[in-house]
């Protein structure tokens, strides 16, 4: 099996497994909590007889946007041969799948309003928040931080020793530019991590305690789907020393043996994360949602979809056209910064590579 | 440890946050060292104006409760710091029970009142 021939299956096993389930998952989810809501939008009970069904078609065409933009790109790639943009394809796809959900459910939610209960539209008069300090080390699992390390800097030593034993017949990318940007990805899931681990928000005093049960829960699965992903690119950078060290005749197999097992070890994760998902689910269906009241004095409304708003530190603000992105935030000056990042990186890799 | 804020009280905000602060401190739910949350991240997380927040650590500070140490933000000061004047610590108190005495409640009750919330606002610190 060749370079391609191992991009374009893991491609297809991948990027195909998540989009299905992405797919239906976004499908169902205006409508989990019944016939009167629309998301958190309580509606009048006639809602889906009436202009509710062209809302709620309306989010699925835009929720299967990114998916159809996947598909053209990928046919292109396809049909011109370079089957490694695969890769690069599969990560800008899913930033776009995420970004486009937020503000497809931001835009829909408040077609919704309009149609929404009068009562249920009034915010809540009290709200908490939780005091109490979270770290990352809390939600980190010490012996697979310590593997994750071990295994990420005895790879890195092995690629040195390997390109400089004979770098004349070494090409520096080949080597090297698969195991560095997993290295990126890897700070990007533990950035990820330290976002979902301070993220706190004040939740409704009536029925606080199932509010923040229900989140911590979700913290906990957003936590734990980050470090199954962090192993899951440990391991691709484990494999490539094997990679580059085995002999030709062996390749076949040992590529096939690594797909199988890939594919193997993702049923099973996929399985286990569908469960917990649903168990997190039921808990957060039993808090009903309400509107939380604005707090904010004297602010002005924020551009959309972007804004620099320092006297306001909130990672997104709410405006008349929906939430925007609060470039005073740190946490999106830290994301900023890795996105370009990211893009340096990978127009460094394709300019050598060509 | 919560930070109740309600738009029906007739504190701003900012001193919701002080009095909430207060409570959680008085409680021992957040020790002396303990570190508070910086102003920035406090506003953002409570979605509320920086300044808000910034005037309510001020306040918090003048008190003599909260110590904010350049580069490694504010930490919940030592008790000893926040010896004041006996008689300007007891005139809310004062003001307080004239309320209730005016209030029309019987002795009594006023101490049963206040034995109850002495026992909520120290609950955990004892």
């Amino acid at each position: 099996m060749s370079n391609d021939l191992f991009i374009v299956v893991a491609y297809l096993v991948v990027s195909g497994g998540a989009r299905i389930r992405g797919i239906f998952r976004r499908w169902q989810q205006p409508v989990l909590r019944g016939p009167e809501w629309f998301f958190n939008v309580h509606v009048r009970p006639d809602f889906y007889a009436g202009q509710g069904h062209k809302i709620l078609r309306g989010y699925r065409m835009r929720m299967l946007m990114p998916v159809a933009i996947e598909l053209i790109i990928a046919t292109a790639i396809f049909f011109s041969g370079h089957f490694q943009n695969l890769a690069y394809l599969m990560v800008g796809i899913a930033v776009l799948i995420h970004v486009n959900h937020v503000f497809n459910v931001d835009a829909a939610e408040r077609k919704a309003r309009s149609f929404a209960v009068a009562e249920a539209e009034e915010p809540v008069p009290s709200v908490v928040l939780s005091l109490k300090s979270r770290r990352l080390r809390d939600y980190s699992n010490p012996k697979l931080e310590l593997a994750i390390a071990v295994v990420t800097v005895a790879v890195f030593a092995w690629l040195v020793r390997y390109y400089l034993g004979s770098p004349e017949h070494h090409n520096f990318r080949m080597v090297f530019a698969l195991p560095l940007f997993l290295l990126y990805v890897q700070f990007g899931y533990l950035f990820v991590k330290q976002i979902v681990v301070a993220w706190r928000t004040p939740v409704p005093q009536a029925g606080a305690e199932e509010h923040l049960k229900a989140r911590e829960e979700r913290r906990k699965l957003y936590l734990k789907t980050c470090d199954i992903s962090r192993v899951s690119n440990v391991a691709a950078l484990l494999i490539w020393p094997v990679f580059l060290s085995i002999s030709p005749t062996k390749i076949k197999f040992f590529l096939e043996a690594w797909l199988g097992s890939l594919l193997a070890v993702s049923v099973v994760l996929t399985i286990w994360q569908e469960i917990r998902r649903k168990q997190v689910l039921a808990l957060a269906l039993r808090t009903r949602p309400a509107k939380l009241p604005d707090l904010l004095d004297d602010t002005p409304a924020p551009n959309w979809p972007v804004c620099y708003q320092p006297s306001a530190p909130m990672l997104v603000l709410k405006g008349t056209r929906g939430y925007s992105l609060n470039l005073a935030n740190t946490l999106a000056q830290m994301g900023a910064a890795y996105l370009a990042g990211l893009g340096i990186l990978m127009a460094v890799l394709f300019r050598t590579a060509h | 440890m919560f930070l109740t804020i309600d738009t029906r009280d007739s504190r701003p905000i900012y001193q919701q946050v002080v009095d909430g602060i207060k409570e959680v401190i008085a409680r021992g739910d957040l020790k002396e060292g303990a570190n508070l949350p910086p102003v920035r991240q406090l506003a953002a997380d409570l979605g509320v104006n920086l300044n808000t927040i910034a005037t309510a650590y001020r306040e918090l500070q003048k008190d003599g409760l909260i110590a904010v140490k350049h580069g490694s933000g504010s930490v919940v000061a030592s008790r000893t710091a926040t010896e004041r004047d006996e008689g300007e610590l007891l005139r809310p108190l004062r003001t307080a029970l004239t309320q209730l005495v005016l209030a029309g409640l019987p002795s009594s009750k006023i101490l049963d009142i206040v034995v109850r919330e002495l026992r909520l606002v120290t609950k955990g610190s004892q």
